[in-house]
């Protein structure tokens, strides 16, 4: 997400410069699916001749953007909502409610889970994702094995093996300050991280406490770099110069690998579903919504923009296009979809954990990957570090408590 | 006599109106309104629904104060102000003395080059200094190395990252205050100095007694202006390390922004913003009176 967010800074100012085509539906979108909306929305002119007006938010500040552009008043008619901020804008009163219940038929379960969670009736999943591992076949040879194994001791082997082959290189690429990776290990071991109706924190749990560090053992052992995402300038780059082994990313960074296919050739990488405790877990998902702005003058059109975005077409153009993968269960019966290197994708989609619905979740998420880098730094033990985060979220979720406890939000 | 001087107290009047209306607007206003939001709750569910909102007192204050992560905040500002304000101010001084020097030629194209990097953009130059930092393939390193000193992890080092971004903002800001310091230098008197030579005064002796005390009043408001700016450092680390790593380079404007407009808290973030107001505040004033002390001001 984060290559995605650098790459996008180009086109938002693009799209900055032509403005102000008062009969235009405004749209906006985070990272690549703003960057290659314009490819899906000149269908739609063709065919309604509304023109539509794109915008790229990038990644890094799109929440704070969307909820100020709300405050503001100044929210488009149409924009992309990651399923678990939906709850949150649903909330404040951002969004329309969707006029059409058809406009959720023949979505994939997973989706459909993912955006419940967040307030149903607002959000149509446009398109979904999951992180999967994107390993460098040679070097994963050398090691001795055809494809990383598939649970976390045997991993564990043979990321030891390539870092005494190459102790100079890592085996996985984790940024310290993306919660992503941590999440995926605790959601594996069925860590629940809230407790009372998402009214407290559950971090001291002991399946949380082995995620913690089971993550940080892969930064003591050398396997993963001590790194932000702000200090890897080209992720893609290192990858195929084989700084490190194994890149867990979704389905956007297949663009970059296509794009960028001269420094790392297609046979030099494969994918595989994320290594597990011990055997088949469930793993996050994220799933990309479109919804429409209560402030829309035009909501009728915007949700037409929303059902043609949303189209099983459009999800398969999307997906040649970028990569990502279309939320629309009939989509994936397209033999389009039937390339080995989307089956990892496929295989973990069918069994996403759920994610917690409450409009705090994104501070939480972000506060604990901050108490977690201090773990991984050594400047405190996970068991401490986990009682921290609990009191942390506690207070974060003091308001919530009173809310929940008076009756007013559920 | 009288009549003119009030026609002339009204004239004055006319043209202080406008600026003393942008105060009480722009300055005076907002600080009313913020200390007004920092006793409330005000949050993301505000926002949904005003009857959410409750007032709290000084409660914001107390967790505020209680919160580790501010106080961090607040040392890594100080750490800030107390390592750039020197280092920012010494390179522009060092570089204006330069400057003025009779024996450099082409000044003002000097001039212009080194006040090139403050009229940049802090976003652009910031992506190529985070390229001069890198570990493996920065400049920076690379230029150790050719005298051995081992690669430096600038940026991801918790105890580097200030340092390291301190070279960014003082290679960005020191032109400014250089430029400043270039109109007060060629105010000073030559004979003065002259004579002080004459007299058997050595370089620094002259730069202590003559240059120094002529120049002093700029220097006093270069420091008033960078320790406010300092204490209100936000868009370096942003760009640079979005406040990382391990939330070393998170200073309080930095929390302020993560509290208000990332996380919506604008009850929290408001105290923030009123700690800060009263410390910049009280800092200006200690400023002011060790300048009366020397005759600066």
């Amino acid at each position: 997400m984060a290559a995605a967010g650098i790459g996008t800074a180009a086109w938002a100012t693009g799209a900055c410069t032509r403005r102000a085509d008062p009969d235009a539906l405004s749209f906006w979108a985070m990272g690549y699916e703003g960057d290659y909306s314009p490819h899906l929305t000149t269908a739609f002119t063709r065919m309604t001749g509304i023109r539509v007006e794109t915008q790229t938010l990038s990644w890094t500040e799109a929440h704070e953007k969307l909820l100020t552009a709300f405050a503001g008043n100044s929210l488009p008619d149409v924009f992309m909502l990651p399923a678990h901020w939906v709850g949150e804008f649903a909330m404040v009163g951002a969004l329309a409610r969707m006029p059409d219940a058809t406009l959720l038929d023949d979505m994939l379960p997973g989706a459909l889970n993912l955006t419940r969670a967040g307030g149903s009736g607002y959000a149509v999943p446009w398109v979904i994702g999951t992180q999967v591992q994107y390993y460098r076949r040679d070097l994963i040879e050398q090691a001795g094995y055809p494809e990383p194994p598939a649970d976390w001791a045997e991993w564990r082997q043979m990321g030891l093996a390539l870092k005494r082959r190459y102790p100079d290189a890592f085996t996985i690429l984790l940024y310290l300050n993306w919660p992503e990776a941590l999440l995926t290990f605790a959601a594996q071991l069925g860590a629940g991280l809230l407790r009372d109706r998402n009214t407290r924190g559950d971090f001291a749990s002991p399946e949380f406490r082995e995620a913690l560090r089971f993550y940080k053992s892969l930064f003591d052992d050398g396997l993963a770099p001590r790194v932000l995402a702000t200090q890897i300038q080209d992720p893609v780059g290192a990858f195929a110069q084989g700084y490190f082994a194994i890149y867990p990313e979704g389905p956007s960074l297949l663009l970059d690998m296509r794009r960028r296919a001269a420094e790392i050739p297609p046979d030099k990488w494969r994918t595989a579903t994320m290594p597990t405790p011990h055997g088949p877990a469930a793993a996050p998902g994220a799933c990309h919504t479109l919804v429409v702005a209560k402030t829309s003058r035009r909501p009728r059109e915007a949700w037409s923009l929303v059902r043609h975005m949303t189209s099983v077409p459009s999800g398969l153009r999307f997906q040649r296009l970028i990569g990502d993968l279309p939320a629309r269960a009939s989509a994936w019966r397209d033999p389009q979809l039937a390339n080995p290197t989307l089956k990892p994708f496929a295989e973990q989609i069918a069994h996403l954990s759920p994610t917690p619905a409450l409009v705090e979740f994104e501070q939480i998420r972000a506060e604990v990957q901050l108490i977690a880098e201090r773990v991984v730094r050594g400047l405190v033990d996970v068991n401490t570090a986990t009682t921290e985060m609990n009191r942390r979220v506690d207070l974060m979720l003091a308001k919530r408590r009173a809310l929940v406890e008076a009756g007013r939000i559920a | 006599m009288t009549i003119r001087a009030h026609a002339g107290a009204r004239t004055a009047w006319v043209f202080v109106l406008p600026v003393l209306a942008a105060i009480v607007l722009m300055l005076i206003l907002p600080t009313l309104l913020a200390l007004a939001l920092s006793v409330t709750d005000y949050s993301v569910y505000a926002l949904a629904d005003w009857s959410n909102l409750r007032f709290v007192g000084v409660d914001n204050f107390v967790q505020l104060f209680s919160t580790p992560l501010f106080w961090r905040a607040l040392g890594n500002t100080a750490v800030f102000a107390i390592l750039g304000v020197p280092m920012a101010i010494g390179a522009s001084l060092g570089a204006a003395l330069l400057l003025n020097s009779a024996s450099v030629h082409w000044k003002p194209l000097w001039r212009v080059l080194l006040f090139a990097p403050y009229v940049t953009s802090v976003v652009a130059t910031a992506v190529v200094w985070r390229f001069l930092l890198n570990t493996r393939f920065g400049l920076l390193n690379y230029a150790l190395s050719v005298v051995g000193i081992a690669p430096v992890d600038w940026l991801g080092n918790p105890r580097l990252s200030i340092p390291a971004i301190l070279l960014f903002v003082t290679w960005k800001v020191f032109g400014y205050n250089m430029v400043v310091f270039t109109a007060a230098l060629s105010a000073v008197p030559q004979d003065l100095d002259e004579a002080a030579r004459l007299d058997g005064a050595g370089r620094w002796t002259r730069f202590r007694h003559v240059t120094l005390p002529a120049i002093g009043p700029t220097v006093l408001l270069a420091a008033v202006m960078s320790v406010a700016g300092f204490l209100q450092i936000f868009t370096e680390p942003y760009v640079m390390t979005l406040g990382g790593p391990a939330q070393s380079t998170t200073t309080v404007l930095y929390f302020m922004f993560d509290q208000g407009l990332k996380w919506w808290n604008l009850g929290q973030a408001g105290a923030v913003a009123f700690v800060l107001f009263l410390l910049i505040l009280a800092l200006t004033f200690v400023q002011a009176r060790m300048g009366r002390r020397y005759e600066w001001l």
